[in-house]
């Protein structure tokens, strides 16, 4: 439901930015994938870091700050599989740095238009959107898994995926508390 | 392809279609589900709204009915 509770009581919704799902066509290749996990995770880190410098509360700065650390050491994960797997190149290139970062993020949403949301809003409604976000890496994640035949993918993005749902549950915690 | 050729947009009903479709149905043929945390759900609900929190839907997903159409906020 549109707006949530907030639109159902009649409240005017926040206009927070439209997410969409993610979608693979049934042939995408294996490497593609882990191309596009690295890019969200690039993209995940970037927004909590926006997050975090609009932030005060100091146990939510911490939280911001290790969901940021964790992106990183997710794409690290993620360039040491395409290298094992699909690069051909020399070790010490990165195999993204050709990648078309842009601005975009978890879901299609643009990087810049939700550091702009979140912006003057109170950490309920932060965590809230941050929830919507790490859902829906978890479920990517979930999608990716299920999609990929070889075991190391499999492997890699089933940890993936169970640390996507940890943060999910530490968001969630804090949001709880601030209830 | 492009990065955003990955992400299809998704269709959501407004309050007033959701307020419609509850009106025109029995509570008994769908799942209405609150994915809020249970704080929240307790500071208010649409009526007959079953709390699962988001972080617990895997592992609930089974006490849904997969015949019936399943709203969620």
């Amino acid at each position: 439901m549109s707006g949530g509770i907030n639109a159902w009581n009649g409240l005017v919704a926040s206009g927070a930015p439209e997410a969409g799902i993610a979608y693979f066509p049934d042939d995408e290749k294996p490497e593609k994938v882990v191309v596009l996990a690295w890019l969200l995770e690039e993209g995940a880190r970037r927004f909590y870091k926006g997050v975090e410098e609009l932030l005060e509360d100091k146990k939510s700065i911490r939280l911001f700050k290790e969901l940021g650390a964790a992106e990183v050491r997710h794409k690290s994960q993620l360039v040491k599989l395409y290298r094992e797997l699909f690069a051909s190149g020399p070790e010490t290139s990165d195999p993204f740095a050709t990648e078309e970062l842009g601005d975009v993020m978890e879901s299609g949403m643009h990087i810049s238009e939700a550091l702009d949301w979140v912006k003057g809003k109170g950490i309920m409604e932060i965590l809230d959107y941050s929830v919507a976000m790490e859902t829906n890496s978890y479920d990517l994640y979930i999608k990716m898994e299920r999609r990929v035949k070889q075991k190391e993918l499999k492997t890699v993005f089933n940890s993936l995926l169970n640390e996507e749902k940890t943060h999910l549950q530490r968001l969630t915690s804090l949001l709880e508390e601030r209830v | 392809m492009t990065f955003l050729n990955y992400f299809k947009s998704v269709s959501t009903w407004s309050a007033d279609e959701v307020r419609e479709f509850l009106r025109e149905k029995n509570p008994e043929d769908f799942n209405l589900i609150d994915v809020r945390q249970p704080g929240e759900y307790e500071q208010g609900h649409l009526p007959g709204a079953q709390l699962i929190p988001v972080g617990e839907l895997d592992a609930r997903a089974k006490e849904l009915d997969p015949n019936k159409p399943t709203v969620t906020y």
